[in-house]
């Protein structure tokens, strides 16, 4: 076991070597990996902070059922228990919402007390809302559909405004980047293992004498192919560093643009950096692809050798 | 210990290094291996190691077979060799102590143990005051020296020195061949191939090749 140790961290001490041989080249073999994986990686980080906000909206589908506008506050309020029969098997709150408050609450708003005023009368009905909170995810929301086509066919009901279209589109649009970010991962996965093999074929080259010898005096292909296994790692796990840092310094000036955006529309949303577990699974992926790189490269080029 | 069974080797129609070579070598034997240039002498020591692989025929080391042995377990087999070779391969990006700390470190050793162990191996063939030399700062004769002690550094069953005093002045000659005869005295199993007459009128057995085949001395 103590020589399986040693044996390991020679090859580690191994692949610092090489890559002090040839800091530079490194370094460059480094950056591009990076450069590669900093698009993924911001993608992701932009997901997993829509994720969230997607998901609270999921989770409150909001059903407005407005009542016939001739109906007096008692015909409108005798449709409560109607409303709790129909959703008796779901979670559900429903609020009334008197003409009078659906007013003030618009007045509130400010930017159509002008209009409203010019109509004298108040030309709102009385309503409900309704939060329906029995759907886990964005894709659920599609139920609420059923829930409101059974809500307008109940007398007394003027109208029934269902607000899970955009729900509905936010998810479809997630799930379209989900899928964007998934081929672009693997396209850029793809050009992370393309770098990695042309840097270990090269470092196969200039050190073929180091390994004939070696294998000469009875080193066997695992005590050969180690450190530049090591090699490919050190190389991914440093180019996932390098990428996870930029997205983070990316992250001030996009927030500053993203705050002035969400303020117009009275929302709070910002980027925040990923969770310290999610980013040590991408370091962990990238010191992987490096590891597959530095094996297809080894293989294939020690195989040309011997 | 080493024995040669009908092996021939031949790398195109028109080039055959051995044929039908038949021979024993006991325990802790000296054995000269003479010849001309392509007699063969080179692919026989180089089969003893697997880096050739024999034709037809078989060879044993240790009672072993060794054609019938499994590319992974080549590395085991080397390990008990001692190589040295003409052009001595010593890696001239680290110094002469990291040459013959090398096969230690192949082996596994702790770095302090394989520094003790090549120090003392420097030291028997009077090379350890070059120890953190360059190779490429040494002479023929001195880098000689070095790749014998990388050979016997880990104590190897059988040294398998090939010309080991092409290129070397007497002098220098007469410290490689006493080194090895030293290490044979020691027990251990010496093939020495040469064309050099010198080398030979101190042999004990010689072992005569030409075109590929054994004319004296197989026995």
């Amino acid at each position: 076991m103590k020589s399986w140790f040693r044996q390991h961290h020679f090859a580690v001490i191994a692949a610092l070597g090489n890559v002090r041989k040839a800091p530079g080249s490194f370094l460059f073999n480094v950056f591009v990996v990076a450069i590669a994986l900093t698009l993924p990686f911001a993608g992701l980080t932009l997901l997993e902070n829509i994720r969230p906000m997607s998901q609270q909206l999921s989770v409150d589908p909001e059903i407005s059922v407005f009542v016939a506008p001739g109906a007096t506050r008692a015909e409108a309020q005798a449709l409560q228990p109607q409303l709790q029969e129909l959703l008796k098997d779901r979670k559900a709150r429903i609020a009334f919402v008197p003409r009078e408050e659906a007013l003030a609450s618009l007045n509130a708003k400010g930017s159509l007390s002008n209009v409203i005023d010019s109509l004298g009368d108040n030309p709102l009905p009385d309503g409900y809302v309704i939060k329906l909170d029995s759907f886990g995810t964005a894709a659920d929301a599609g139920r609420v559909d059923a829930v409101a086509a059974q809500l307008r066919a109940l007398p007394g009901v003027d109208a029934v405004q269902v607000d899970s279209a955009w729900v509905k589109r936010l998810a479809a649009l997630m799930g379209v980047l989900r899928t964007v970010l998934l081929l672009l991962a693997v396209t850029l996965g793809m050009v992370v293992v393309a770098v990695v093999f042309n840097t270990i074929r090269l470092q196969v080259l200039t050190q073929r004498e180091e390994i004939a010898v070696s294998k000469l005096l009875g080193a066997t292909d695992n005590f050969i192919h180690r450190p530049f296994y090591y090699t490919g790692i050190l190389l991914g796990l440093c180019a996932g560093a390098v990428a996870l840092g930029a997205v983070a310094l990316a992250m001030n000036p996009l927030n500053t643009a993203i705050g002035e955006f969400a303020r117009l529309y009275a929302s709070q949303f910002q980027l925040y950096p990923l969770h310290p577990l999610a980013m040590a699974g991408l370091l962990t992926i990238s010191a992987g692809l490096g590891l597959v790189g530095a094996m297809l490269s080894v293989q294939r080029h020690l195989a040309r050798l011997n | 210990m080493i024995e040669f069974k009908f092996v021939s080797k031949q790398y195109s129609p028109d080039a055959i290094a051995l044929r039908e070579v038949s021979l024993t070598i006991a325990k802790g034997e000296l054995v000269y291996l003479a010849g001309p240039s392509g007699a063969g002498k080179s692919t026989l020591l180089k089969m003893i190691a697997a880096i050739e692989r024999p034709t037809s025929g078989s060879i044993l080391v240790n009672g072993q077979d060794i054609c019938k042995l499994k590319k992974a377990s080549v590395p085991y087999l080397r390990r008990k060799l001692g190589l040295i070779l003409q052009q001595q391969r010593l890696l001239t990006d680290r110094s002469v102590l990291a040459n013959v700390m090398l096969p230690l470190m192949v082996l596994g050793d702790a770095k302090g143990e394989a520094e003790r162990r090549a120090r003392a191996a420097l030291a028997r063939v009077g090379m350890e005051e070059r120890a953190f030399a360059r190779p490429m700062e040494l002479s023929g004769g001195e880098q000689q020296r070095v790749s014998i002690a990388r050979a016997i550094v880990n104590r190897p069953q059988i040294i398998l020195a090939d010309e080991p005093t092409a290129n070397l002045d007497r002098a220098a000659a007469d410290k490689v061949l006493d080194a090895l005869r030293a290490f044979n005295a020691a027990g251990v199993t010496c093939m020495i191939s040469t064309h050099d007459e010198y080398v030979l009128d101190r042999a004990a057995r010689v072992i005569h090749l030409d075109h590929g085949q054994v004319t004296g001395g197989a026995a």
